[in-house]
């Protein structure tokens, strides 16, 4: 059942007004792995994240989900496929004017027809599994952001998607967050067999618990492979980025005349 | 019960709401809502309309029975042709009733004002009121109470 | 000269664009068969757009009738004719304050507050969640809250009337000693249901649909962070107020410029 959950990009570029963000890019996502897309800011980590998810459609190329060609899809089929994955967005994105009950219970009541004890037995599960069942009854605004995350996490999975995406979800937390979502990354993705992709730039967190990462920069692929693989590229780029080197193949300083040329007082005419 | 309450104040305000429009329509504006039914139509003739329009109210006894529809020059006759609209109820009209063009007030609003003669037959759809009595024009009085002055003298 | 003209063309087009855009978010919003579970949901936004500005709407009614009554009485005294103060309070509310005025504060309080809350939901993420979860965010976020403008305005603008007038009775007769029965009786003569009454109702409609409408496009369309969300409120209120005083003009030249 599992084996068909694959992503697969063929050659697509985007454009964002002139700005070509990627440009004949590749790359295929393997079932059942926790596979993280990385690269530097604006390497357009997020945007192909939105392209696998439908939220965007791609200038020339291909992406394949499950099998189908999303941009090809209508709208009805589009949201059958969106049924079939979870997506964790980078602020958590809990609605607001729901319980963080409700809030789980959200995509249970929109896409299965469950009685009332199986959805709150369901409900309590997925809380359970990322150890917030005693917080339930609270509104999002009362939930500190981690706590806010994990709920996002729990309802994502709710309806036992075969794929999760990750908008950078190591973001701005602190070090026992991050190893809660560490967990629960890993530990959902044996457990249910999903496909997981995540999209990150803290390498250390990413590193320990993907199987593939994938390295975007300059509109393509620069790197992909496993994180093992990758801490011994000698790729300069590669380097530059798995060490958290200042300066390199992306330059320190922003492009400018020469500094002497630049300073008051000096003559230089 | 946050519920509840929600409920019941969008309740209230929609009740609210649509009894303010009633009482609008009935203690605002006098109820006078359909006159369409079996209304008839009559004209008058006068030599003088100055300040009567479209809308004027048409009396009888200090009573609104119609209202005034259109006001135009009548080629043949030459004379003010002022068209009006009579209620269906008002069906009591003798042919020999006369129209007046009266002044409501201080502020000067003009309307018609009708007087009921001795005849047995009632004005219907289409007749015609012969016997008018025009508006009073003030430089006309002016000029008359001055020619009476000057008699006086 | 050359490049501001044509600035100047880019801007007018840039313009239409968005009404359009605007006009195909309301379209697809509005095309959707009513269910059940969304009744729920439009009395929701009913008790959030309509009940909450109920107060502004009373106090806001009875100060400006209230005004009326003793301007009104002020101005006509002069003409000894201190009796036509309820006419006079009657026809200016329903004809044209109560419309403009609460369509003015309802822009001001509800408009506001719904693009601010569509802004934010778009700002973290709360409408692209929809999307993923396979709603679509324009049924489900702003076509209740379009319904719930729609039917919370007119309401809200008969009992501004109402409240008005009472309050130029409090002033009139209460306080200033003009006779009650010539306060309603003038009054009923002078309104028509039809003519006035109705008219207003009309306005009404028109300027909650430009209220409802101006306010979820520009909640919807903005750019989500919160200088976008800021700029967005801000034109919601501007580009509202400036509708409903344009239609204004128009409906009454339409509804009475006939007659005098």
């Amino acid at each position: 059942m599992m084996l068909e959950g694959i992503i697969d990009i063929r050659n697509i570029s985007f454009y964002r007004g002139d700005r070509a963000v990627f440009k004949n890019l590749n790359c295929t996502i393997a079932a059942g792995k926790i596979t993280a897309i990385m690269g530097p800011s604006g390497s357009g980590k997020t945007t192909l994240l939105r392209l696998i998810g439908g939220q965007l459609k791609p200038s020339q190329g291909q992406v394949n989900l499950f099998g189908q060609d999303i941009a090809l899809l209508s709208r009805k089929q589009l949201n059958h496929l969106r049924s079939r994955m979870g997506v964790l967005f980078q602020s958590g994105a809990l609605f607001t004017d729901l319980s963080v009950f409700e809030n789980v219970a959200f995509p249970l009541r929109e896409h299965l027809n469950l009685s009332s004890e199986d959805l709150y037995n369901r409900v309590l599960l997925k809380l359970e599994a990322v150890g917030l069942r005693g917080a339930r009854g609270l509104m999002p605004a009362q939930l500190s952001g981690g706590m806010a995350r994990r709920v996002a996490l729990a309802r994502a999975v709710a309806i036992e998607p075969e794929l999760i995406l990750y908008d950078e979800p190591f973001a701005g937390q602190d070090p026992i967050a991050m190893a809660v979502l560490q967990r629960l990354i890993k530990h959902l993705n044996t457990q249910m067999r999903l496909t997981s992709v995540l999209v990150s730039h803290d390498i250390a967190e990413a590193c320990a618990i993907s199987d593939q990462v994938i390295l975007l920069g300059e509109g393509r692929v620069l790197a992909q492979g496993s994180p093992a693989e990758l801490q011994a590229s000698d790729d300069p780029a590669v380097k530059q980025f798995i060490h958290g080197e200042a300066d390199g193949v992306i330059p320190f300083h922003f492009a400018a005349p020469p500094l002497q040329e630049e300073l008051k007082g000096l003559n230089h005419d | 019960m946050r519920k509840r309450w929600l409920e019941l104040s969008v309740g209230l305000m929609i009740v609210a709401g649509v009894s303010a429009l009633i009482a609008l329509a009935l203690q605002v504006s006098g109820g006078n809502m359909s006159r369409n039914t079996q209304n008839y139509a009559i004209t008058a003739l006068f030599e003088n309309a100055a300040g009567l329009g479209p809308k004027a109210k048409v009396t009888m006894a200090g009573v609104t029975v119609g209202e005034v529809v259109a006001v135009g020059i009548d080629p043949n006759a030459l004379m003010a042709q002022v068209q009006m609209e009579i209620y269906g109820q008002v069906d009591y009209l003798s042919i020999d009733t006369s129209a007046s063009i009266l002044t409501s007030g201080l502020l000067g609003e003009k309307y018609v004002g009708l007087t009921v003669g001795a005849e047995d037959d009632v004005l219907v759809d289409g007749d015609v009121i012969e016997d008018t009595q025009s508006a009073l024009v003030l430089e006309e009085l002016i000029g008359q109470f001055l020619l009476n002055f000057g008699d006086n003298t | 000269m050359i490049n501001f003209i044509a600035d100047l063309g880019a801007v007018a087009v840039g313009k239409l664009v968005r009404i359009g855009e605007a006009l195909l978010m309301l379209l697809q919003a509005l095309v959707v068969r009513p269910k059940v579970s969304s009744f729920s949901r439009l009395i929701q936004q009913l008790y959030v757009v309509g009940v909450q500005s109920l107060i502004i709407m009373l106090v806001s009614a009875l100060f400006i009738g209230m005004v009326l009554g003793l301007q009104g009485y002020t101005l006509l005294s002069a003409y000894g004719s201190e009796q036509a103060v309820g006419q006079m309070v009657a026809l200016t509310l329903v004809r044209e304050l109560s419309p403009v005025v609460a369509a003015l504060l309802f822009a001001g309080r509800a408009g506001s507050a719904l693009t601010a809350e569509i802004g934010l939901m778009k700002a973290t993420e709360q409408l692209a969640s929809l999307e993923m979860f396979g709603i679509d965010p324009l049924h489900r976020i702003v076509a209740p809250r379009f319904w719930a403008g729609m039917i919370s305005l007119p309401l809200l603008v008969a009992i501004f009337s109402l409240v008005g007038i009472y309050g130029g009775h409090l002033v009139a007769v209460d306080w200033l000693g003009v006779y009650s029965g010539s306060y309603w009786g003038n009054m009923q003569q002078a309104v028509d249901f039809n003519e006035d009454v109705l008219n207003g109702m009309i306005k009404a409609f028109v300027f909650a649909f430009l209220i409802s409408w101006t306010a979820l496009y520009q909640g919807y369309s903005c750019t989500p962070t919160s200088q976008g969300i800021s700029a967005a409120t801000t034109r919601t209120v501007v580009y509202s107020s400036l509708a409903i005083l344009g239609f204004d003009f128009i409906l009454t030249a339409l509804m009475f410029g006939g007659t005098v």
